[in-house]
């Protein structure tokens, strides 16, 4: 199969163009944007009822579709729900990437994504989400909110705030912080930050949905008091 | 150093290579990542004083409000260092050189500067600067080479004032201190102002340019915020 990144970087959709029959690809459930017809759907509980109860407590969706080409040329069309970029990794069957589990988007087959691994737990606060792993070969696909920024982390390491953190590769070492005093400066307001150091590569999304909710909440209509 | 705008026009991010021991001065919240040679202080810089700008409609109180606005400095130390630095809201960013003649920027559009860029705040009297906006505007001057970071919600544009030119506040993001401005009410009255959906409005006189963002957050919170469920006041 062969793929594009269309309409980037700010409204990112990936389309796969498969070139023989059987060939497949599986994306989180509600990121198909359009198919040939003849492509098959089968929306399933992947990995069946406990794996896909882990995946719901990982902030991914419990259904995933498996979407699989009956012959060669036919296409298939997906996209994150938030206006953003979406990167593509070609999985070597070496390095595993480490995501945010919302950020996932869909993978071939030959990729495993390994809801159950916690990661560390409270990697983000307050919103439930967890890191998940994807080892394996193949297309492996992960979206952000805003753009996705690289950066190449060697032994001196870098930092991120967790709000930001898109994906990295399982090289990295990394640990969480909370900051004090110092937690106005980060932009995503929570206070945690990431000191990542190694080898490897960390992406990192330029904004944050946390901001935009908090400047969005005092719009909301205020609550009439009942009685 | 060397500041360069990625993720342009929408998703904007300011990546400031430091050389080493030297400093950016950067607001609050905007920082995303940087290389861990980097200190950072908390600096207070130019109290903008009590009393700021009553919201006018139900919209964005700043915490700002009776606040202290200060800028925060990032230091690269042994080595050269890296700061990336991003708005909350979807937009675009530039760098400029704040002229001789001096630099006005509404409060929120000031993102980072070099230390030798001297921020003042100066306050709009009655009504406030922008309805419903508890922001404020402020002036920058400079000796000698500088740089200053600017972002806005939507894409900027940079107009040339010669002789007049009314802009709606929620849409001003920066403009040369060589201009005269005044705020006021879009229509006759207030009544007037009001059905117009206008909201304030700045009459600029003299020659000078003008950087507008193309969406008006405050028009924006409304329009969504509106639609979302009440909260608890």
């Amino acid at each position: 199969m062969r793929y594009d990144l269309l309409e980037k970087p700010d409204f990112s959709m990936v389309q796969v163009t498969f070139d023989a029959p059987g060939e497949q690809m599986v994306c989180e459930s509600s990121a198909m944007v359009a198919r040939d017809s003849a492509v098959d759907m089968k929306t399933s509980m992947q990995g069946g009822m406990m794996a896909a109860l882990k995946r719901k407590m990982s902030g991914e969706s419990i259904f995933q579709n498996t979407f699989t080409a009956s012959a060669p040329g036919q296409r298939l069309f997906f996209a994150p729900s938030p206006e953003g970029d979406v990167e593509a990794i070609n999985m070597d069957g070496y390095t595993p990437i480490m995501m945010q589990s919302g950020a996932y988007l869909g993978a071939a087959p030959t990729v495993q994504i390994d809801s159950s691994w916690g990661g560390a737990k409270g990697f983000f606060s307050g919103m439930g989400a967890v890191l998940i792993k994807a080892t394996g070969t193949g297309p492996l696909f992960f979206a952000s909110y805003g753009g996705i920024h690289a950066v190449d982390v060697g032994p001196a390491g870098y930092i991120c705030d967790t709000g930001h953190v898109v994906a990295f590769t399982g090289g990295l070492t990394y640990n969480v912080t909370r900051l004090g005093g110092l937690r106005g400066l980060f932009a995503s307001g929570e206070g945690l930050v990431c000191h990542f150091s190694g080898q490897g590569r960390l992406w990192m999304s330029t904004r944050n949905s946390a901001s935009l909710v908090a400047f969005l909440n005092p719009f909301r209509p205020v609550q009439k008091s009942n009685g | 150093m060397q500041i360069d705008i990625g993720y342009r026009p929408a998703h904007s991010m300011a990546r400031v290579a430091l050389n080493p021991g030297e400093q950016i001065l950067a607001e609050s919240g905007a920082l995303v990542g940087m290389s861990t040679n980097v200190s950072m202080t908390t600096g207070m810089q130019n109290k903008p004083g009590g009393g700021l700008l009553g919201g006018l409609m139900a919209g964005l109180k700043r915490a700002l409000a009776g606040e202290s606005w200060f800028r925060n400095t990032f230091t690269a130390n042994g080595g050269p260092g890296e700061v990336l630095l991003a708005h909350a809201m979807c937009g675009d960013m530039q760098v400029v050189e704040v002229p001789g003649t001096g630099l006005h920027l509404t409060s929120s559009s000031f993102i980072a500067s070099t230390p030798n860029v001297n921020i003042e705040t100066r306050l709009q009297g009655f009504g406030g600067f922008f309805s419903g906006e508890g922001a404020f505007v402020m002036q920058a001057s400079a000796q000698g080479p500088n740089q200053l970071v600017f972002g806005s919600f939507g894409g900027i544009t940079c107009l040339n004032c010669d002789g007049n030119l009314v802009i709606d506040t929620g849409h001003l993001v920066a403009w040369d201190s060589t201009l005269t401005y005044k705020v006021g009410k879009s229509g006759g009255g207030w009544i007037a102002s009001f059905l117009s959906g206008e909201g304030l409005v700045c009459h600029f006189q003299g020659q000078g340019r003008i950087w507008i963002q193309s969406r008006n957050p405050i028009a924006y919170g409304q329009y969504v915020g509106g639609m979302l469920p009440p909260r608890k006041g």
